[in-house]
C-alpha cells in the first residue's frame, strides 16, 4: 500500500551534495543579480548639473518678422515668420554638429557633412536622417518667449503673439 | 535537477568551452594541478603545498586578508572616482553628492573608509605576527624590507586618501602632516613644496594628493604586492617552524 | 663505514638495513633543513577555498560595518578656522602624541626614520637569527647593561615628563627583571617562557606596547590644546 503511495507521488531524490550546490548557486546568482542592479542604479547619476531645457528668449518684438534668430549657447534657431513665431532645434540630425543660418542662401547648413535644411526644418539635401526638430515656444507670464528644448512639437505649429 | 545538469555538462563539453576552460573537467591530481598552474593569476601559487603552512594559527591568514583589504579598496575607489572631481571646492560637494544624491553612494564610501582603517590595522598585525614567528629570518630578509616598503605605501596611501573629501578633518590632518614633513633637515623645505605643489594646501595640493592617490601609490603597491607574492614562491612557501630552519638543530648541536 | 675512531657520532645505525640521515649544523646559520615527510596537499582546492572563505568572511564584516556606521564628513575646509583638537588619522595619533613632547625634527622625523630603519634590518643580525634567550649567556653581564640602559631610558622619559610612555616602558622593564632571575630550570612554564625570549623579542614587544597606549592615549584621552581629558568625564 505505502509503496504504491509512493510511486504515485513520484518523490525524486535529492542527496544533501546536490542540496547544498543548488543553496549555494541559488544565493550566488541572486547576489549576482542584485549587485548588477545596484550597479547600474550607482552608475546613472540621479542628478545632473547639465543647464535647463527652458530657454528665456526675450521679448518677442526684438524679433523682426521674416528673422531667423540662432542663440549659439542654447542650439536653437528663433524664427518670426507670417504665421507666427516657432522654434527650431540647431543641432543637426546627422551627427550633432551646430549649424549655421545663411541668410543669402535662405537655407539653414550644417558645416561637419552638407546637411542643408529649409526654414521649416525639413531637409533639401545631405544625410541628416530627419528634418530639424521643433520645439514648443510659449509666451510667459511676464511677456518674454519661452522655449522648452524637451519638448518637440509637430511642425506648423506656431505661437501668435 | 538532473535535466539542468545534463545541460551544463553538455556546455561544458562544446568547442568553445573547452577552449576557454582548458584545464578539463575532473577531480583528480592532475585536473587540480592544471586549474593552478595553467592559470595566469593562479600560477603563482605551486600546485602543491605542504599542509602545515595553511593552518590558521601559523599566520592567522592576515597576509591574505591583508590583501583583501587592497582589494575592496581598489574596486570601491575605482567606483567612488566615478563621481569626484579633484577640484576645490567641488571635491567637498562630490563627497556630500555621494552621500545623499548617489544609489549606493553612502555605502562606497563607507566602505573605502572603513577597508582603509582595516588595511593599516591588518597591514601592521601581519607585520608583528611575521616577526613573531621568525618568518623573516634567512633567506626571506629582503621581503621583510619589501614588507616593510609596503607598510610605508599603505600608510602614505592613506594619508594622500584622507585629504580627498575636502573638509576639516582632511584640510588640517594635512597641513599638520606636511608641516611635518618641511622639519626633515636640510631639504624638509623643498620636500614641503613637492609635495604640496606650492607653499599652501590648495588646489595644487589635492590634485597631487589625487594622482598620488588613485594612480601613482595603487601602481607602486602592485609593483611590490607582485615581488612580496613572488619572493614568498621562490623561498618555498610559508614558513613553518620546525620544517625549515636549523634552530633546534642548531640548539641540540651545542 | 663501519671505522668509528675518527670521530664520535653518537648516532649507532646499519646504514644498509635502517639509514639515518645526520646533519652537523655550525652555529650562526641558519640551514634549510627540510623535514622530509612534510606532508603536501593540492593547492585547489586546499588554499583556494581557504582564501577564498577568508576574503569573503572579511568582506561580510566590512560591508557590515559599512552599513552600519557612516564615514566622517565635517565643515567643508576652512583655513581661516582651525578645529579644537585638530587630530590626525588614527594610525598617526601615536606620532602626534609624541609631538606634544618633543620638537618635531625629533617626534616628526628622526624617530619615525629610526623606527623603520630599525625593522628593516632586524633580519640582519646574527642575534635575532639565532634568538636565544636573552639573558641565558653571560647573565651578570648582561644584567648589568640592562639595568643601565633602562635607568638611562626611565630618567630620560621623566626628564621630558613622557609619562605616557614611561608607563609601558616600567612594566615591559618588569617583565625583564622577571627573565633576567628565571631560566630554563624554573619552575612555572611563564617563567621559562620569558627566559627564553630573545633580545629582538623584548624591543618589539615593548614597540608594540608602546604604539598601543600612545595611539589609545592621542585617541581617547587629548582634547582641545591637546589638553589632558578623561573620556568618561566629556
Amino acid at each position: 500500500m505505502d509503496e504504491e503511495k509512493e510511486r504515485q507521488l513520484d518523490v525524486k531524490e535529492l542527496d544533501r551534495r546536490s542540496f547544498f550546490v543548488k543553496l549555494g548557486l541559488g544565493s550566488l546568482s541572486i547576489a549576482t543579480a542584485g549587485t548588477a542592479v545596484f550597479a547600474y542604479q550607482f552608475l546613472s547619476p540621479n542628478v545632473l548639473y547639465e543647464p535647463s531645457p527652458i530657454i528665456n528668449a526675450g521679448k518677442p518684438e526684438s524679433y523682426p518678422l521674416d528673422s531667423v534668430t540662432l542663440d549659439v549657447n542654447s542650439g536653437i534657431y528663433i524664427i518670426h515668420a507670417r504665421e507666427g513665431f516657432f522654434s527650431l532645434s540647431a543641432v543637426c540630425t546627422h551627427l550633432g554638429c551646430l549649424t549655421a543660418w545663411k541668410p543669402e542662401l535662405g537655407m539653414i547648413a550644417c558645416p561637419c557633412h552638407g546637411s542643408k535644411f529649409k526654414t521649416n526644418g525639413e531637409k533639401i539635401e545631405g544625410p541628416a536622417p530627419r528634418p530639424l526638430p521643433w520645439y514648443r515656444v510659449w509666451l510667459s507670464d511676464d511677456g518674454d518667449l519661452m522655449v522648452d528644448r524637451s519638448a518637440t512639437v509637430r511642425p506648423q505649429q506656431f505661437l501668435r503673439v | 535537477m538532473a535535466t539542468s545538469a545534463n545541460y551544463f555538462d553538455q556546455l561544458r563539453k562544446t568547442r568553445v568551452w573547452r577552449s576557454i576552460f582548458r584545464s578539463g573537467s575532473g577531480t583528480s591530481t592532475l585536473h587540480r594541478s592544471l586549474v593552478i598552474q595553467q592559470d595566469v593569476f593562479l600560477h603563482l601559487f605551486p600546485t602543491k603545498v605542504r599542509r602545515r603552512m595553511m593552518s590558521f594559527s601559523v599566520t592567522w591568514y592576515l597576509g591574505t586578508l591583508t590583501f583583501g583589504t587592497f582589494l575592496i579598496l581598489v574596486t570601491t575607489g575605482i567606483l567612488l572616482m566615478l563621481y569626484y572631481h579633484p577640484s576645490v571646492p567641488q571635491a567637498y560637494a562630490d563627497n556630500k553628492d555621494l552621500q545623499f544624491v548617489v544609489s549606493s553612494g553612502l555605502f562606497l564610501r563607507n566602505l573605502h573608509r572603513w577597508s582603509a582603517h582595516a588595511m593599516v590595522f591588518l597591514v601592521f598585525a601581519h607585520m608583528f605576527k611575521v616577526f613573531y614567528r621568525g618568518a623573516y629570518r634567512p633567506p626571506r630578509e629582503f621581503n621583510w624590507v619589501i614588507g616593510i616598503i609596503l607598510l610605508l605605501i599603505t600608510l602614505l596611501l592613506s594619508y594622500t586618501g584622507y585629504l580627498l573629501p575636502w573638509d576639516q578633518l582632511a584640510y588640517w590632518a594635512i597641513t599638520v602632516g606636511s608641516n611635518i614633513a618641511s622639519a626633515v633637515p636640510v631639504f624638509g623645505d623643498k620636500v614641503h613644496f613637492l609635495l604640496l605643489g606650492g607653499n599652501l594646501v590648495n588646489a595644487n595640493a589635492l590634485l597631487r594628493f589625487y594622482v598620488l592617490h588613485c594612480m601613482i601609490l595603487p601602481l607602486t603597491a602592485i609593483f611590490f604586492i607582485a615581488i612580496h607574492f613572488w619572493r614568498i614562491r621562490k623561498d618555498g612557501g610559508l614558513y613553518v617552524h620546525g620544517s625549515e630552519s636549523g634552530q633546534s638543530a642548531a640548539k641540540e648541536e651545542r | 663505514m663501519s671505522d668509528s675512531k675518527d670521530f664520535v657520532t653518537g648516532v649507532s645505525s646499519n646504514a644498509k638495513k635502517d639509514p639515518r640521515r645526520v646533519v652537523f649544523v655550525t652555529r650562526r646559520t641558519s640551514p634549510q633543513v627540510r623535514v622530509a615527510d612534510d606532508e603536501v596537499v593540492q593547492t585547489f582546492p586546499e588554499v583556494f577555498f581557504r582564501t577564498a572563505v577568508a576574503i569573503e568572511v572579511l568582506a561580510i564584516l566590512l560591508v557590515g560595518i559599512a552599513l552600519l556606521f557612516n564615514a566622517p564628513l565635517e565643515g567643508i575646509a576652512d583655513p581661516s578656522h582651525t578645529p579644537n583638537p585638530a587630530k590626525a588619522p588614527w594610525y598617526f595619533l601615536g606620532l602626534q602624541e609624541m609631538l606634544h613632547y618633543f620638537p618635531p625634527v625629533m617626534a616628526g622625523v628622526l624617530v619615525p626614520t629610526l623606527v623603520v630603519l630599525a625593522l628593516i634590518v632586524i633580519p640582519y643580525f646574527n642575534i635575532n637569527i639565532e634568538a636565544e634567550g636573552l639573558f641565558t649567556r653571560n647573565r651578570a653581564q648582561r644584567f648589568l647593561l640592562f639595568c643601565t640602559i633602562a635607568a638611562a631610558l626611565s630618567v630620560f622619559l621623566i626628564i621630558f615628563d613622557v609619562y605616557v610612555a614611561l608607563g609601558p616602558t616600567l612594566i615591559v622593564i618588569a617583565f625583564m627583571l622577571l627573565a633576567a632571575k628565571s631560566s630554563a630550570t624554573s619552575k612555572t612554564a611563564f617563567r621559562r617562557y620569558l627566559a627564553a625570549r630573545p633580545l629582538s623579542f623584548w624591543i618589539m614587544s615593548w614597540f608594540l606596547f608602546e604604539l598601543i597606549v600612545l595611539t589609545t592615549v592621542g585617541t581617547f584621552f587629548r582634547g582641545p590644546g591637546w589638553s589632558w581629558v578623561w573620556p568618561w568625564r566629556t
